[in-house]
């Protein structure tokens, strides 16, 4: 398996090369061309393990209750193009199996089968923080794409590290994080429309993105009409 | 300080290095990441009353955050919308922001919003623009990427592209032709501006992308 991120603009891309055998698992509705040797199977399962309250817990996650399962049916090479709703970067995440890693706000585009995939609930911290009420995990050794609103920035975290909600991507399960206010006072907090913020501890791996697409849809949603007119 | 402009003409973000004891002034919201370590305070930009004004004409917020150090550290700040972060030096002079494209300025620099009477209202801009002046670095965002256009003589451009100006410039608000085609050629209102100066244009707009979106709203 070798994949490709075919743009690194504001229209990030994925082309999965598969082999004669080879699986990949997608969020339901990212593959935008295949090779005409592709089947695709419907499923809410990314393994073995799953059924439909995974498939549940995933909306939660503000995922899709389906995943897209690709496999070559044939002897020969076969690829996938993936594409996120969004406009933005992907990016491909290799995990060697040591840290589990948990993406949020419905980042997750596709992995590969061996990837075990689950939901981890945030209860109280999520419902806060305005993040999903529970977040994607992934969990063993292969590749996972992920994708977001504007460019995708990887920081390291030695200590601690302040990230406004709505820019974070995926983070390793390494750092401990906790819902707060952003400086000073509450009251300063909220007027500067910094409100809530995400305090991250640990050592470890984030990836931030570069824009909040709630703040888009903020700026945009009053230019609209009625839904009503 | 350092600032550091990247990501442009896409996703364009400010990074900015803040040494010990230094500030630096941002709107409202745009900060995505920073150091633990640094303190946002929010401040109340030219008076109460005009912030209040501006905050519900101009589409800015009505306070702007004071971050602040006394160890230094990074923070990250980015638009609500996608597109170009530009910046600017003043150096005891002026410029002028539309509404909604201030991002961040160094703490030299003075705010003041001016009210652009009737024709401002008529633009599409928004009833206030801001004033910026003083010594400093000024930053500011736009909708897409930025054409940067030096007028000499006079120069017509449609309303909802304008982020930017030198107060060098005049400007007056028309119609495109005669009545018919300001109303049936789809530009609507133009802004004609006049004198010598530069003029900054966003290739795209918000209420462009929020008509072609209105069809999908259920």
């Amino acid at each position: 398996m070798d994949i490709e991120i075919a743009e690194n603009g504001a229209f990030g891309s994925a082309l999965v090369h598969l082999r004669s055998g080879e699986q990949f698992v997608s969020e339901a509705g990212a593959m935008f061309r295949a090779s005409d040797n592709v089947d695709i199977d419907v499923t809410t399962r990314s393994r073995s393990s799953g059924g439909i309250m995974s498939g549940i817990k995933r909306m939660i996650a503000g995922e899709h209750f389906f995943f897209s399962r690709y496999s070559v049916l044939d002897d020969q090479d076969a690829e996938i193009g993936l594409a996120p709703i969004l406009q933005g970067q992907v990016t491909l995440i290799e995990c060697d199996g040591d840290a589990r890693w948990v993406c949020a706000g419905g980042s997750y585009l596709g992995s590969g089968v061996e990837l075990n995939i689950d939901t981890q609930f945030q209860g109280l911290r999520g419902m806060l923080s305005g993040e999903s009420l529970s977040f994607l995990t992934v969990e063993g050794r292969g590749p996972l794409l992920v994708n977001a609103f504007g460019t995708i920035t990887e920081l390291e975290v030695q200590g601690g590290l302040t990230i406004d909600t709505g820019h974070v991507v995926a983070f390793e399960d390494s750092l401990e994080y906790s819902v707060g206010k952003a400086g000073g006072s509450w009251i300063s907090s909220f007027l500067t429309s910094e409100g809530i913020v995400l305090h991250f501890s640990g050592y470890g791996r984030v990836l931030v993105q570069s824009h909040n697409p709630d703040e888009f849809g903020r700026t945009l949603g009053p230019l609209l009409p009625d839904r009503n007119s | 300080m350092e600032t550091n402009i990247v990501g442009n003409p896409d996703y364009g973000q400010l990074h900015v290095r803040l040494g010990p004891g230094e500030q630096f002034i941002a709107e409202g919201g745009s900060m995505a990441w920073m150091d633990s370590g640094i303190d946002s305070k929010a401040r109340l930009l030219g008076g109460f009353f005009s912030a209040l004004i501006r905050k519900f004409t101009g589409g800015e917020s009505l306070f702007v955050g004071e971050y602040s150090t006394g160890k230094g550290g990074g923070i990250s700040f980015s638009p609500a919308q996608p597109g170009t972060v530009l910046q600017r030096t003043l150096n005891g002079d002026s410029f002028m922001l539309t509404g909604g494209s201030f991002m961040a300025c160094t703490p030299g620099i003075e705010l003041s919003t001016k009210f652009g009477g009737g024709k401002a209202l008529f633009s599409g801009e928004g009833l206030f623009l801001m004033e910026c002046s003083g010594r400093g670095e000024l930053f500011f965002n736009a909708y897409g990427s930025v054409i940067e256009r030096k007028i000499d003589g006079s120069f017509i451009v449609d309303t909802s592209h304008v982020v930017a100006w030198e107060p060098s410039l005049s400007y007056s608000i028309q119609g495109m032709g005669g009545i018919k085609s300001t109303l049936l050629s789809g530009e609507g209102l133009v802004m004609k501006f006049s004198g010598t100066g530069t003029i900054y244009l966003q290739t795209r707009t918000m209420p462009g992308l929020a008509s072609w979106l209105t069809p999908f709203t259920v």
